[in-house]
């Protein structure tokens, strides 16, 4: 059934290519599409849509996991039987139909036991999406994660890396290989009843990540796991952990694409991260799932919890996203500052383009003394794309001396589109100080009108200028993410102007 | 270089500009001078091609072509520079960035090749030197935080480094104290050429000692009811306004 | 059905029209649960518990007129004791083309607005309770270009009663265009009661209308006031709002405005201020519209003691509102630790050509200020005084006249704490 063709892809690239001239302007406008859009040509072992404490156990089975994770899987999925799907206040959304779902895909044939065995589709897929697997591309010095449908088909550096005592590993992995750390911290920041799409996840999660860093140690090179889906009608349900001991620190990223399908597939992912005292983990995602087509047909359903606990004093966690892809985004990076003297930050780029929705933001709860947060969101709709920003700043009693910084941005561009501001402000301790601002405006005539009357042409303008309002996000990426990040913007607006 | 005739130009519902008339030849310097609100940023903005404001009547050549007719960015190309009165910001638009790919997109519609980081470094090298602007100025966001007469010397020098061929100069010297008004007439000095033509927007006569014009024009209601040498813009320092107005004073029925 | 809704609805089967329809939507859907966004942190769990006695009920003590006069406001009075209006203390006469009629006086006028209303409404249940029980209030109209000059005092008392009452008044105010109104109104009381009072207005201003709204909310400090204003704001026309929140032990007010008509207007000056275990909810829910609408909403909140403060801050520009100005700023002072501020600015925007902004605070008073009178000679307590009062007073810095809004700074100072507290 996912044995799809790469021909329709490779058709509509020379569809596009048609009038080239060789010119650079029309290489440019050909690189503005959905340049992820294609579907690998691979055999998959899928499970027939439908959801059941049958797929729960079949899903357990095939990843051979341990009693434990069967029952807990179980657990999660009896209560969100009892859960109701959330109320979409702001969403355009038709309802999802759980029954149609494929809950399990994975390439066809035994586990890969190393990169070696991972079949040449597949590297050349990640090749494609300028995911380096293979040897030569370790000189790049990001360890990476990668994760096909349902399972995660090989990890990079592994051998160096726990060298220094750090696992990075599939979560499948590590279920097995390090039982006594997942049972430890598995639900522990998104408990399985949390909402109803982390009841989902916690019941048939397939694959993700799983990052321990050890006392004391910093991770030495970036980590990252890059996500993709091919198969049609399969929901994608990751499950990350990362974990950094006292004093330990590490930087993630997580990446995502998704071909170009006339279905709406569900993506609902949690995602827990444990700061312990001192330590740091910084935590950024350029997601880029598919957003469906001008008219709104087809992309994917993004519904993410992400959540991160400072449990330690003086620890800090980072959320810095840049979502400009999927038909409906709905996720909230958050961040419980329980340490005192703990940190929180949260910086976000938004795009949606066409019919894109999203409604993003994050909660930053402060419970620790002294705990500091910070939220930068910059919020960009163009053509109908309707985006909102949600977020909850909490200042609980015993946050003596807790500080909170919010700025939300919007950017309109076009007639047709929505920005939305929905912050909540609560405040317990009245030694706390919590500022927040938010604008929205349309591009400035006067920065565009400056621009063109120096030579710059109309769209470049507003790529530059939407480019500078990101600006203070950008820089929180790691370069090469940054620079994928800002190229992303520009692909996604074509056609917002005019 | 530069033929306007007749121009009218309507903004917000009012006619501003009421059959201005000007023309300047390569090589020549014209001072336009006039009252608070009397249109010539009116004019300095539609000679860029700025929105919203409307030409009801009259016409602009520029090197034989219909100005009128361009885009902004394609007037760029074409040689119109605007030293804007009041230099918009754009936040996080790195000013380096923003140079170069202005003077890229311009060079790309004349067909010329583009500049490497390389060469474009060196081009604003030798500019920054000759304004002495802070090489940090580069570093930032377009204007962003720039004082007064920062943001106006930063026009002189995109100036410098796009070399136009027609310099609409807006009040370029308000703002600037002494020393830097010299450096900026000395940095539109040095780009004196006779292929290059200016039109210094100013209600100073000093900036004029600093840059001799060949002809200075009063423009007042929307036209131009006097010009001469540079000796007019010395009575009009003496005299004021009013001077010029009694002088004229039935001409507008005309 | 909780007691609240049986205490207020049995025995009522005779409500005919919009009245009864009101009152079987109200049974069906009871009061708002905690789950409704809009009621989010104010919970109605204790008044549903609550039985009232049907008003109008006799009032034991009425205050003499001098105990609510405000100077500066001395234009025609309407005074409503316990929800019924008080024919001997008000005063109907008015400048020319200003109409007045107590409901009580006029049942047919009640009817005819209540009407006219119907169907405007939302699913509010406050509104709903009004709409089915209401027989008190006054219609005032104002005709096209007419100036309605001084102010119209609007007072609301709540008087001790044999026992917790319940009131609802209905307020309908219109403006020709090009009309001017200048209307107080004006809730006060003292502790001996407990009552519940249930105000609903709807304001309609023409073209080129201008009415200035005092709101001063002085009521008991163990009443429980529930307020709903509707503005309607056409063409050209302002509306320049002042609201002072002082009283009440819980009070709710809701404050919506439509900014319906090209070039309509909207200044929103207010301030609340708690102590004890007061609870205020507002609602600023703010529509740009039409084109070029311009609104401005500027609130502080000072909560000490127990209290709680919520202010919501809604604004949003409908498709085509272009030219829409929209600022919005809420700032809040939190003075102790029990005590707590919700503040929940929002922009809901759907056009392009707009500027809009809000920003929200919570914190304390400034440092450097303190520190500064400090140096000066002023004892910590004095200088936190002083400071929190001109925190507060901003809000009224444009208020005319003077002695009006000295009034309301001395009203403010009795509400802040006191030195050694
Ligand atoms: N966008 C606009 N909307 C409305 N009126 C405008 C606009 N631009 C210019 N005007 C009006 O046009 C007239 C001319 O303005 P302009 O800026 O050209 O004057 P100026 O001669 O440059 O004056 P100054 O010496 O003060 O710079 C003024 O009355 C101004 O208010
Ligand atoms: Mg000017």
């Amino acid at each position: 059934m996912a044995t799809e063709r790469i021909q329709m892809e490779s058709e509509l690239r020379d569809r596009l290519r048609a009038p080239a001239t060789g010119n650079e302007a029309v290489e440019a406008a050909l690189s503005r599409r959905y340049d992820a859009g294609f579907v690998t040509d691979i055999e998959s072992d899928s499970l027939p849509p439908g959801l059941d404490e049958g797929t729960v156990r079949a899903i357990s089975a095939r990843k051979h996991e341990p009693e434990w994770m069967t029952e807990w899987r179980l657990k999660a999925y009896r209560h969100w039987l009892t859960m109701t799907p959330p109320h979409w206040a702001k969403l355009r959304i038709g309802p999802i139909d759980f029954q149609a779902i494929s809950y399990y895909s994975a390439p066809k044939g035994p586990k890969y036991k190393s990169l070696d065995e991972v079949p040449r589709e597949l590297i050349e897929t990640y090749d494609k999406l300028g995911v380096p697997l293979h040897e030569r591309a370790k000189l790049a010095g990001v360890a990476v994660d990668a994760v096909f449908d349902s399972v995660s088909v090989g990890t990079t550096f592994q051998k160096e890396l726990a060298a220094k005592g750090i696992v990075f590993c599939s979560m499948s992995e590590a279920v097995k290989s390090h039982p006594e750390l997942v049972k430890k911290y598995l639900g522990t920041v998104v408990p399985q009843g949390d909402n109803y799409f982390a009841a989902l996840n916690s019941a048939v999660f397939s694959d993700g990540s799983f990052v321990f860093i050890p006392k004391g140690v910093r991770c030495p090179m970036e980590l990252s796991t890059y996500f993709r889906i091919n198969a049609g009608h399969t929901g994608q349900f990751e499950r990350t952990l990362i974990i950094a001991e006292e004093g330990a620190s590490v930087s993630y990223l997580e990446g995502c694409t998704a071909p170009m399908r006339d279905e709406n597939q569900l993506h609902a992912a949690v995602v827990e991260l444990v700061a312990l005292d001192d330590a740091s983990i910084k935590y950024s995602t350029v997601q880029n799932w598919y957003p469906g087509d001008e008219n709104g047909v087809g992309g994917i359903y993004n519904f993410v919890t992400k959540r991160g606990e400072c449990r330690g004093p003086r620890s800090r966690i980072v959320w810095t996203q840049v979502e400009t892809g999927s038909a409906i985004t709905w996720k909230y990076p958050s961040c419980v500052l329980r340490g005192d003297d703990s940190a929180g930050e949260f910086h976000s780029v938004a795009l949606t383009h066409h019919c894109q929705q999203a409604d993003t933001g994050t909660k930053m709860i402060h419970i620790g003394r002294n705990t500091k947060s910070k939220i930068v969101s910059k919020g960009i709709s163009a053509g109908r794309g309707q985006n909102t920003y949600r977020g909850l700043v909490k200042i609980e009693k015993g946050a003596e001396g807790a500080r909170n910084h919010t700025q939300c941005d919007s950017l309109l561009i076009g007639k047709r589109c929505g920005a939305h501001t929905f912050p909540y402000i609560e405040v317990k301790n009245p030694g706390a100080i919590v500022e927040h601002e938010a604008t929205t405006s349309k591009i400035s005539e006067d920065q565009m009108f400056y621009c063109r009357s120096r030579g710059i042409g109309e769209e470049d303008a507003v790529s530059m200028i939407v480019d500078g309002f990101c600006k203070q996000v950008f820089r929180e990426l790691p370069m090469e993410f940054a620079v994928e990040a800002k190229k992303l913007l520009e692909v996604s607006l074509e056609g917002a102007v005019g | 270089m530069l033929k306007i005739d007749n121009l009218h130009v309507r903004v917000a519902g009012r006619e501003i500009l009421k059959g201005l008339s000007l023309e300047a030849k390569a090589g020549e310097v014209h001072a336009i001078m006039g009252p608070n609100g009397a249109g010539k940023s009116t004019l300095g903005n539609v000679l860029a091609g700025r929105e919203g404001y409307e030409v009801t009547a009259g016409t602009v050549e520029f090197e034989g072509q219909n100005l009128l007719e361009l885009a902004p960015e394609e007037r760029a190309a074409a040689g119109v520079f605007l030293a804007f009165q009041y230099p918009v910001e754009i936040p996080g638009v790195n000013n380096t960035y923003f140079l170069r790919a202005a003077l890229n997109a311009q060079r790309r519609q004349r067909g010329e090749a583009e500049l490497d980081s390389m060469q474009f470094l060196k081009k604003v090298r030798e500019k920054l030197a000759v304004l002495h602007l802070k090489d940090e100025l580069l570093h930032r966001a377009v204007n962003e935080g720039f004082s007064g007469g920062e943001k106006k010397r930063n026009e002189i020098f995109q100036l410098a480094l796009l070399e136009p061929k027609l310099a609409i100069l807006d009040e370029t010297d308000s703002g600037l104290d002494i020393d830097a008004m010299k450096l900026v007439a000395d940095g539109v000095n040095a780009m004196r050429d006779p292929a290059r033509s200016f039109l210094v927007i100013t209600h100073y006569q000093r900036l004029l000692d600093y840059i001799v014009p060949d002809v200075v024009h009063v423009l007042a209601e929307g036209r131009i009811v006097e010009s001469g040498d540079r000796t007019l813009a010395h009575e009009l320092e003496a005299h004021g306004y009013g001077w010029v107005a009694g002088r004229h004073a039935p001409a507008g029925a005309a | 059905m909780g007691a609240f809704l049986d205490s207020m609805l049995a025995g009522r089967d005779g409500l005919g029209g919009v009245r009864a329809e009101a009152a079987a939507a109200l049974l069906r859907d009871g009061l708002p649960g905690p789950r409704e966004e809009a009621w989010k942190y104010t919970s109605l769990r204790a008044l549903e518990q609550r039985r009232y006695a049907p008003a109008p009920g006799e009032a034991t003590d009425v205050p003499a007129l001098a105990a609510f006069a405000l100077p500066g406001v001395d234009g025609a009075r309407l005074v409503f004791v316990n929800g019924v209006f008080q024919p001997a203390l008000s005063d109907l006469q008015a400048a020319p083309g200003v109409e007045i009629l107590p409901y009580r006086e006029h049942p047919g006028q009640l009817d005819k607005d209540l009407e006219g209303h119907h169907g405007t409404g939302s699913a509010d249940a406050f509104l709903r309770l009004n709409t089915a029980l209401v027989e008190d209030g006054a219609s005032i109209r104002v005709v096209a270009g007419a100036d309605a000059g001084a102010p119209i005092h609007l007072v609301i008392l709540g008087a001790p009663a044999a026992a917790d009452l319940a009131w609802q008044l209905r307020l309908q105010v219109e403006l020709g265009a090009g009309a001017r109104l200048s209307l107080v109104e004006h809730h006060l009381g003292n502790d001996e009661h407990a009552h519940l009072g249930n105000l609903v207005a709807n304001y309609v201003l023409g073209a080129g209308a201008r009415l200035e709204l005092l709101q001063v909310q002085d009521a008991g400090e163990r009443a429980t006031l529930i307020r709903r204003g509707s503005f309607h704001v056409g063409e050209d026309a302002q509306l320049a709002a002042t609201t002072l929140e002082a009283g009440a032990q819980m009070t709710r007010h809701d404050f919506r405005v439509h900014l319906a008509g090209r070039g309509a207007r909207l200044e929103s000056r207010g301030v609340f201020v708690l102590h004890g275990r007061q609870h205020a909810d507002t609602h600023m829910d703010v529509r740009h519209e039409a084109r070029d609408t311009s609104s401005d909403v500027l609130w502080r909140g000072v909560a000490d003691q127990r209290s709680r403060g919520v202010f919501h801050g809604a604004i949003t520009i409908a498709e085509g509102a272009d030219g829409a100005d929209a600022a919005l700023s809420n700032k809040n002072l939190l003075l102790s630790p029990q005590a707590e501020i919700d503040t929940q600015p929002a922009l809901e925007i759907y056009a392009d050509e707009v500027k809009a902004a809000h920003g929200a605070t919570v914190g304390q008073l400034d440092e450097q200020a303190l520190f500064y009178l400090r140096t000066r000679g002023i004892p910590l307590d004095a200088a936190r005084r002083i400071l929190v009062s001109a925190f507060c007073s901003a809000v009224f810095a444009d208020l005319q006249p003077a002695v009006l809004r000295e009034r309301l700074d001395e009203l403010l100072a009795t509400r802040l704490p006191q030195a050694g507290e």
